[in-house]
């Protein structure tokens, strides 16, 4: 037992002891994290391609899917799929349903930094690829779609990021991942303060190796303009 | 085969409200160097860009090569092959090397093989005097060097028609020369060209003819002795004794 000052006492011993479970309900928050964002990058390309797809209908689509998932929160989105859709006949494991919610979540916000980063390349690069006889979509798959590729990482990196960390919302099903974890923990411990912090260095860590994965992809394919 | 590469009858284009281009009629001889001058404004660089479909037009009719590339469910990209596009910011692929840059539309469009098309993209580059700088990205290159690089690279869809937009106006005064002087060993092989200029020399010396494009209407167009000594519209008095000081 440590203390520092004459009434706050805490006790990392409990969050040494809990190490080892709390390792284990971050191994469960990667591995949802990674599939939904598996999920949501596969959902968001197609969908910020759609937006700039010459076919009205198909932006259309796009744009309502946008729009409807990013005015809505995503642990509403979580209970609608994990709890709404039992009521169509449709039960799912929670972990599941957590990567489909949080799929279709990042989906969206991806699809914006997809059109975001497809609009951000000059017209004039369109316009040359066209003019060699290129079809449009010769144009944005060897021309387009490269140079958007490079300015689409640094977003895409700070969406990852914040997958990670929405992911704790996952807890309110029953999953027991890094949040769960810690909350179990602490019902049985009642060490709040060391716990949380426990739980938010594994986060950090978590984020920081994020952050220098897309750091070193982007270094890797940068190209001077 | 029509006689003429490119044929233009009544072109209307508008911005809107803005009459851009007003009734246009011009057609390009095989072989022939048209420059089109006139201010600011005019509607050069639009006339071009109709020209290979960049820009829709309201009304008229152009002809490619005898294809009519105004009519419904024309295959533009087909049609673009032959018509070569030069801009004024040389939009080469910044994520290419000249040599990629080169090839990259004879390999996707007329699926040549990579052998192939780099053998014909060195000749190209030579002929720009930039073989050396073949694995240089555009980054690394000067905007002369850059726009010698965008010609071979319009080269090498071996283009019946080379079209030319304001392809020295963003060039420092010193890559000029070379840029020009690329230019004209073209127009010595018999290539086609339309050059919208303010190159006022270049277009005398090179030319065939000068057409004289004034608020979206041709109203001057003849041989450059013609057009640069004895222009007989008032407007084209006007901007030459503004461009020309002799």
């Amino acid at each position: 037992m440590e203390s520092w000052g004459s009434n706050v006492h805490f006790d990392f011993s409990a969050l040494y002891k809990a190490l080892p479970s709390l390792l284990v309900g971050a191994t469960v928050t990667l591995r949802i994290t990674s599939l939904s964002i598996a999920l949501g990058l596969g959902i968001g390309i197609v969908a910020g391609l759609a937006r700039v797809w010459p076919n009205t209908i198909l932006r259309t689509v796009a744009g309502a899917y946008i729009e409807l998932v990013r005015g809505t929160p995503l642990l509403v989105q979580i209970f609608l799929v994990y709890f709404g859709l039992p009521a169509l006949g449709l039960n799912l494991d929670p972990f599941v349903a957590g990567v489909i919610a949080m799929g279709i979540n990042s989906g969206a916000y991806v699809g914006e930094i997809v059109r975001g980063g497809i609009e951000s390349i000059a017209r004039g690069q369109m316009e040359a690829a066209l003019s060699l006889g290129m079809t449009w979509h010769q144009a944005m798959y060897y021309v387009i779609l490269p140079q958007a590729f490079v300015r689409i990482l640094p977003p895409l990196g700070n969406e990852f990021i914040a997958l990670l960390k929405d992911s704790s919302l996952v807890s309110t099903i029953a999953i027991a991942e890094l949040t769960r974890t810690g909350q179990i923990i602490i019902t049985r411990t009642f060490k709040s303060f060391e716990i949380w912090s426990g739980v938010a260095l594994f986060y950090f860590a978590m984020t920081y190796l994020i952050s220098r994965i897309v750091r070193f992809s982007e270094e890797r394919l940068r190209y001077s303009e | 085969m029509s006689e003429w590469v490119v044929e233009v009858r009544n072109l209307n284009k508008y911005f809107g409200r803005h009459h851009v281009l007003k009734d246009i009629t011009l057609r390009v001889r095989f072989g022939e160097v048209v420059s089109i001058i006139g201010a600011s404004g005019s509607g050069k660089s639009t006339l071009l860009r109709c020209l290979n479909g960049l820009e829709p037009i309201q009304s008229g009719e152009i002809f490619i090569d005898g294809v009519c590339i105004t009519a419904n469910g024309v295959n533009l990209s087909k049609v673009r092959q032959s018509i070569g596009m030069i801009f004024q910011s040389f939009n080469l692929f910044p994520h290419m090397t000249a040599l990629e840059n080169v090839t990259l539309a004879p390999r996707k469009v007329k699926r040549m093989p990579r052998a192939e098309a780099e053998r014909i993209a060195l000749e190209l580059l030579r002929k720009v005097g930039l073989e050396e700088k073949a694995h240089a990205y555009p980054a690394q290159l000067s905007g002369g060097q850059k726009q010698r690089v965008a010609i071979a690279r319009s080269l090498a869809m071996n283009p019946k028609v080379m079209m030319f937009d304001e392809p020295t106006s963003a060039l420092d005064p010193e890559t000029v020369k070379d840029v020009l002087d690329v230019m004209k060993e073209l127009a010595r092989e018999g290539m086609t060209m339309i050059v919208v200029t303010h190159e006022m020399g270049f277009a005398r010396e090179v030319s065939d003819r000068v057409v004289h494009l004034d608020d979206g209407r041709i109203v001057e167009e003849g041989p450059p002795e013609e057009i640069f000594y004895r222009p007989k519209h008032p407007r084209t008095r006007e901007f030459l004794s503004k461009v020309i000081n002799i």
